[in-house]
């Protein structure tokens, strides 16, 4: 017995030993794509001997989690999935290691992946040469419809005969509004269904997100192209003004009831419990969604439609090494064996947005998925959120002002957005940026 | 030397203080020092999230811009108006509860558990299934109210007008049975003497009601509600999980305003301004509501 315990203990610890030699953390959100991200790095493992340990954490924690965990110089996690906002804080409050040098070294050019999410994902200051991740996840806001409903014989007359246009994929987001109330409170097959389920959350990003969809597309910017941070008459402008009310209008009319909370996971449970024609989401959650229809006949996908122009609201995520991190050259390897263009092709293939040329140029993509033209198109066209190391603090008070207008009712959308405005002034004057 | 013979030397006071020490070190260790640390960085710029950059002393500015911003007041109007009605109805419907139960029948025990067990739960997870009691197409609760008065959908969460509604209400459902429970306490130590001397006076039910159980309980009612208005001062998170402080700041209140501002923005100087604030008003009306309460129980 003596001997038993003998051998367990020393192979228990001899476990142990190994385990904290070859093995790293990565940290992302929990979703579809953090699944396929653990089924693809078997693979690594199998290559390298390294044990990938992996903490995903809710969406709505994901922010608080992650950058309590940065700013209190955590050790807990060597990679990091970080939102595309980050980018900013990573860099200048040090928290992400700088991969210029590493990717000279391994040959990892970042002219291989697709501009938008270099420019998006990597680069700090914006547009500079100074990578602090590699592109892991493309993403951005696009729309699902239920296709099924569209193509009813019934359904597409009476559209038509209403609205003198065909019911199909809206053109711009008036046809969209068309649509979404054209279904709001119909009954179908014995249940009564509801326009759109779109993102109306407060507490974290999902409001924000929804309606720069809408902003985007009519054409807002948020600062003075010649001079940053000067954001009165852009942000503000009377495109921008109309795109909120829109939005709003497009909640009144067209939402779910009791959906004035609801970001990702609720707008998902709406469209699959078949309770509205349209949801608000990002391609991350498409394989979800398609996996149950593999013929294609229930759900549609579509980019964002274009009203002033055309654009679409930024997703996705790069994959930091955590300067914090004890074993960042074994996070590194990770990198560098994730860069490669068999990987990256695994990668889509198993749910994940790849943001390889290689991938995404490949002939066969487009017609890959049903949703990969519309990835094509969405990443060319998209627009993120300001990256500033503030993001947290910019992010809060449009939160605040935009569900106040849209969800609460209160004062108009000038007013929200000039709020907005004076709040951010306070942010960058304290940061130094005004 | 035995643990008798070294304590023979020490005096009273000083074993008092070996066993109070511990707990008074722990005090100023996790109470007074973030206390103090909190008062010192209400003076600076200082943001948690801004590594190196050392924070600069800024005087009074923090203080007065959370007494000037408007926002702040707004928040401070919602957690007013918050406390109001859920000390209300918490003392009335606590009061009436305890009455009922303070009376013989079958079943009263059974009835008293079930009455408290929502004081058991989390305020996490009272929040998160309020969600679904409050959802406009398969609530509970809205087909309880439809049943009774048809009011067609209607969504208590998303409404400016019911949000506030809808925080008060489930606040007064997990925490009316502390206050009943208190008042209780203080109607069964009201003795039968005094009844029987009134009965004996002619005195009617409503007359005893007025002059014997009301000024008995009341002591013990105010207790219960000092205790409610502390805990509904400084409530966070059965709020956030009902409704974020939403929709828009209708339900922001005071303590969750402060959560935003000090661990979103890591405005940790202004923050902690505004901390200070809220804990000399908690602290000054705490102290003025003690004083009336001890008057009323020298009457």
């Amino acid at each position: 017995m003596k001997k038993i315990m003998i051998l367990l203990f020393v192979s228990l610890f001899s476990f142990s030993v190994n385990s904290n030699a070859k093995s790293i953390t990565l940290g992302w959100a929990a979703w579809d794509p953090a699944n396929a991200l653990q089924e693809l790095t078997k693979e690594f493992t199998a290559e390298t001997g390294i044990e990938v340990n992996f903490e995903f954490v809710p969406w709505p924690n994901f922010a608080d989690r992650m950058l309590n965990e940065l700013n209190n110089k955590g050790k807990t996690f060597d990679l990091l999935i970080g939102d595309s906002q980050w980018i900013g804080a990573g860099a200048v409050y040090g928290h992400y290691v700088k991969l210029n040098d590493f990717f000279d070294k391994e040959g990892i050019s970042m002219s291989d992946f697709s501009p938008a999410t270099v420019y998006a994902y990597s680069t700090w200051p914006k547009g500079s040469k100074n990578y602090y991740a590699l592109p892991a996840m493309g993403d951005a806001l696009a729309w699902a419809y239920r296709k099924d409903w569209f193509d009813r014989p019934e359904l597409k007359s009476e559209f038509k005969k209403k609205h003198g246009y065909d019911l199909g994929v809206p053109a711009n987001w008036n046809q969209l509004h068309d649509m979404c109330k054209f279904f709001q409170g119909r009954e179908i097959d014995g249940q009564k269904r509801y326009g759109a389920a779109i993102n109306t959350e407060r507490g974290s990003e999902g409001i924000t997100m929804g309606v720069t969809a809408a902003m985007y597309a009519w054409g807002m910017e948020y600062e003075n192209p010649n001079k940053p941070y000067d954001m009165e008459g852009y942000f503000n402008s009377p495109q921008a003004v109309e795109a909120v009310e829109f939005y709003r209008k497009l909640y009144e009319d067209c939402a779910p009831p009791g959906h004035s909370d609801a970001y990702m996971v609720a707008n998902l449970d709406a469209y699959k419990s078949g309770q509205v024609a349209f949801q608000m989401n990002w391609y991350a959650f498409w394989p979800g969604v398609s996996k149950e229809d593999s013929d294609g006949r229930v759900s549609g996908f579509f980019a964002n439609p274009k009203q002033n122009v055309a654009a679409a609201t930024l997703g996705g995520q790069g994959i930091s090494v955590v300067k914090y991190s004890d074993k960042q050259d074994l996070a590194l390897e990770y990198i560098k064996w994730f860069a490669r263009p068999d990987v990256q092709q695994k990668w889509w293939d198993l749910g994940g947005y790849s943001c390889h040329n290689d991938v995404l140029n490949s002939p066969s993509f487009p017609t890959s998925t049903v949703y990969a033209q519309g990835f094509l198109d969405s990443m060319g066209i998209v627009k993120d959120f300001w990256q500033e190391p503030t993001f947290v603090e910019l992010m809060l008070p449009m939160q605040e002002a935009i569900h106040d207008y849209v969800v609460n009712g209160k004062g108009t959308a000038k007013e929200a957005l000039d709020k907005i405005i004076e709040e951010w002034v306070e942010v960058f004057e304290a940061d130094g940026k005004l | 030397m035995s643990v008798k013979k070294k304590f023979k030397g020490l005096s009273d006071k000083a074993v008092g203080w070996l066993f109070i020490g511990p707990t008074v070190l722990l005090l100023l260790a996790i109470n007074i020092y973030p206390l103090v640390y909190a008062i010192k960085m209400s003076f600076t710029n200082f943001y948690a999230n801004k590594i190196g950059r050392e924070p600069q002393f800024v005087g009074l500015k923090n203080y007065i811009k959370v007494l000037n911003k408007e926002a702040i007041w707004e928040k401070m109007q919602v957690t007013a108006s918050f406390m109001f009605w859920t000390l209300l109805l918490q003392a009335i419907i606590g009061l009436g509860l305890a009455l009922l139960l303070n009376r013989k029948f079958k079943g009263n025990e059974l009835l008293t558990t079930l009455i408290v067990l929502p004081m058991m739960l989390s305020p996490a997870v009272v929040g998160v299934f309020w969600t679904y009691l409050y959802n406009p197409q398969v609530g509970l609760f809205n087909y309880m109210v439809n049943f009774f008065y048809d009011l067609g959908s209607f969504d208590m969460i998303g409404s400016s007008t019911l949000a506030p509604w809808a925080i008060v209400i489930v606040d007064t459902w997990m925490w009316t049975p502390f206050t009943m429970l208190i008042c209780l306490a203080g109607l069964r130590s009201v003795p039968n003497y005094l009844y029987e001397a009134a009965e004996v006076d002619r005195a009617s039910k409503w007359q005893q009601f007025i002059y014997i159980t009301l000024p008995s309980v009341l002591p013990f009612l105010l207790l219960a509600l000092l205790f409610r208005g502390i805990e509904n001062f400084k409530m966070f998170d059965m709020v956030v999980e009902l409704t974020s402080g939403g929709p828009g700041s209708a339900t922001e209140l005071a303590s969750i305003n402060l959560k935003r501002e000090a661990f979103e923005k890591w405005k940790t100087g202004y923050s902690s301004a505004f901390a200070v604030i809220l804990f000399v008003t908690i602290f000054g009306f705490g102290n003025v509501y003690v004083k009336v309460m001890n008057k009323i129980k020298e009457r």
